[in-house]
């Protein structure tokens, strides 16, 4: 069967006006008016994101997103001041330990279950049980094993997220080895030795002196603020395109070894290169114009990813059927939105 | 007859229809029937000109549009209808609140005002809004919760850091004079009743240290009341310290960092990761300059109580001195506290404004 190639019909400028009335309205509420925002958003992304003529869409409600963020809110606030008393906050903190997981499957559920393609909608069945083991078990290990453990980890993160997702009663499957992982794994550490063996030659500094530096910092600020300048530009160099490296290998790896229930198989072909340019060339424009150019930054890069992703399908794609399902809350789902995980389709 | 009836038509819409609970995507056609005051959709097969679906306009879910995504209908049977067609959905919804939001999106100079307004929005609320916001808070806060905090933090350091003090009964009593002192100035023949406490505690590992818990609890070490013992010094240090408990510094602090965060994350949550973090590290820098201001305001109140109560006002001055000799400080932007230079500077022009 042919290939079919994911398609985003968005544009900047369309997106712009939404984007400043969010923002604009937002502000104005004190924050109320962004979970309606957050609804417009995701309903202009994915409305816009097709696949075999037919697109995705979201139907959380302005209200449902904004009582999950109340209540969120509240808690966030009240356990940072109980956290202020000693011995409370040691038992909070081993509390939230045990009840992330749960805040994890809560928020997957509710994303997918307000997520659809072609009228049929997303959901989520993976198991608290199993959350506990990748959201606590794989992590502790991993820092145990000194993080030489980090891909297991990270394909176990994969394959429970993606695994346990259904298009309707269709399951999806992730299957991939863990060589892949590996493999982006190293070549990323690879960069980061690479860049800062090769920034420790060329600025022919020892150690010592830029400690030196850094110590002496208020009585001559002008070297140690170049050593500071120059510290940062050297993780920046080193880790950010690291990270775009393992997560261009390894996007591919899961999208490629995906499967949806009826022989449909995905292809991505994202590579490391152009997504780091795209990345680092947005943040420089958006910061020299004070955010003013981010939602066309927002555009060009989902323009990329999703020219990136086909869709290889396995036969019909009208045989797919939706079931009746409760509606959920979203209090999971404002959780991970002020944690800051993005668990956005994974376009 | 009696009323003119304005020449409406009949629509007629092309687009896909799905059916309910399922993925097949079918060419249809929707004619709109106009009659006794609304439409009547009906939605039919292109292929075979069979009738999937058919139901008044009231009944059938609209979405409210969005950029130039097609418009989606939802039959009550379930029956989902896509069109590109959004000028005769516009005449079928006619006004609504969704098709002004819409209006006032699209790509027009208006949107220039629109950025304009944002920022000065943006400017105002960081001015004013989050002191509003954290107002609001601390009135919410029950006051139980800070006298745990202190109760807490107490048995923490008595635990950890603090031993019970090993001054002398007439130190200890010099001391606490100076402070009843302060509290008289500050609210007259309350000075029993007030929430405000010294203690002293033995702190080998902190050295000279004063410090302040926003349930009004305050702690001078043992080494602070050996090595300025001076009135004056003490009225300073212990005024600063009841400067910043009856200023609420301790609770504003948190407030102010835990609203800003949220208000970041909830709503800079999709500027990407990149751009999250450096709005956080932000925030992070920002907090430190807002707690250099409490450090400023309760020299400030310090110097006035311990004026009012009858100390010589420059004994806070002669304690930065003293500490200015005692070895290197983090540069300002990183420190939670004013530089010494600039300290004394503030120190003395809170003076000669007594004067």
């Amino acid at each position: 069967m042919n290939t079919e190639q994911f398609v985003f019909r968005g544009n900047a400028r369309e997106w712009f006006g939404i984007w400043i009335v969010n923002l604009l309205l937002s502000v104005v509420t004190l924050g109320i008016y962004s979970a309606w925002a957050k609804v417009r958003r995701k309903k202009y992304f994915y409305n816009n994101t097709y696949v075999a003529g037919r697109n995705f869409d979201y139907h959380a409600t302005g209200l449902q997103i904004l009582i999950g963020r109340a209540i969120v809110a509240v808690c966030f606030v009240a356990f940072s001041l109980l956290s202020a008393i000693p011995i409370v906050g040691i038992l909070m903190g081993l509390a939230l330990v045990f009840v992330f997981p749960w805040l994890m499957v809560r928020s997957l559920m509710f994303n997918a279950r307000m997520s659809s393609w072609s009228n049929v909608r997303f959901n989520f069945t993976g198991r608290i049980g199993r959350a506990f083991l990748v959201y606590l078990l794989y992590p502790f290990l991993t820092v145990l094993s000194l993080g030489i453990a980090y891909p297991v980890l990270d394909r176990a993160v994969k394959r429970f997220t993606v695994g346990h997702h259904r298009l309707g009663t269709a399951e999806l499957r992730m299957e991939a080895p863990l060589g892949p992982f590996y493999k982006a794994f190293f070549a990323a550490i690879l960069w980061v030795l690479l860049v800062l063996g090769g920034a420790l030659v060329v600025m022919g500094l020892g150690v010592e002196d830029l400690v030196l530096r850094l110590q002496s910092l208020e009585a001559d600020p002008v070297p140690g603020a170049f050593a500071v300048l120059g510290v940062y530009v050297v993780f920046f160099a080193a880790f950010l395109p690291a990270m775009f490296i393992y997560k261009a290998m390894t996007r591919n790896a899961v999208f490629n070894a995906t499967r949806l229930k009826g022989g449909h198989g995905f292809r991505s072909s994202v590579t490391a290169g152009r997504l780091m340019w795209i990345a680092l060339s947005n943040m420089v424009v958006v910061v020299l114009t004070f955010g003013l150019m981010l939602p066309w930054a927002q555009i060009r890069m989902m323009r990329y990813l999703v020219a990136q992703t086909q869709l290889v399908p396995g036969g019909s794609l009208d045989d797919f059927v939706d079931l009746m399902q409760r509606e959920s809350s979203a209090l999971g789902d404002a959780y991970t939105d002020l944690e800051g995980v993005d668990l956005g389709l994974p376009i | 007859m009696n009323q003119p009836s304005p020449e409406i038509p009949d629509l007629e819409l092309v687009g896909r229809a799905y059916p309910p609970m399922a993925s097949r995507m079918e060419e249809v056609r929707v004619c709109a029937v106009r009659g006794q005051g609304t439409y009547v959709l009906t939605c039919v097969r292109v292929s075979d000109d069979v009738v999937l679906a058919r139901a008044p306009f009231d009944a059938i879910e609209v979405d409210p549009p969005i950029g130039r995504t097609p418009r989606r209908l939802r039959f009550p049977d379930g029956t989902l209808f896509e069109t590109e067609d959004h000028a005769s959905v516009a005449i079928l919804e006619g006004e609504s609140a969704g098709g002004l939001l819409h209006r006032l999106e699209e790509f027009h100079p208006r949107l220039v005002g629109f950025v304009l307004i944002a920022f000065a929005a943006i400017w105002v609320v960081w001015r004013y809004g989050l002191d509003m916001l954290v107002a609001v808070a601390l009135l919410l806060t029950p006051p139980v919760l800070t006298e745990q905090i202190d109760a807490g933090t107490l048995k923490t350091l008595d635990l950890t850091l603090a031993g019970p003090s090993a001054l002398s009964g007439t130190d200890q009593a010099a001391a606490k004079q100076v402070f009843l002192d302060l509290l008289d100035a500050r609210e007259p023949a309350s000075a029993s009743r007030s929430d405000l406490r010294l203690l002293f505690r033995d702190m080998p590992g902190v050295g000279p240290n004063a410090f302040a818990l926003p349930g009004g609890t305050i702690i001078l070490t043992d080494q602070f009341v050996r090595d300025f013992g001076d009135a004056d010094i003490l009225a300073g240090v212990l005024g600063h310290e009841i400067g910043h408990v009856v200023e609420q510094h301790g609770l504003k602090q948190v407030y102010r960092s835990l609203g800003l965060y949220i208000l970041i994350a909830f709503m800079a949550g999709d500027t990407g990761p990149i751009l999250e973090e450096i709005l956080l590290e932000g925030n992070l820098l920002l907090s430190l300059a807002y707690s250099r201001k409490h450090e400023t305001a309760a020299d400030r109140y310090g110097i006035e109580l311990a004026d009012r109560a009858g100390y010589d006002p420059s004994g806070l001055r002669s304690f930065f001195e003293e500490l200015q000799g005692s070895g290197p400080t983090p540069p300002r932007w990183m420190s939670t506290h004013p530089s010494g230079d600039r300290r004394i500077e503030a120190i003395d022009e809170t003076i000669r404004s007594l004067r």
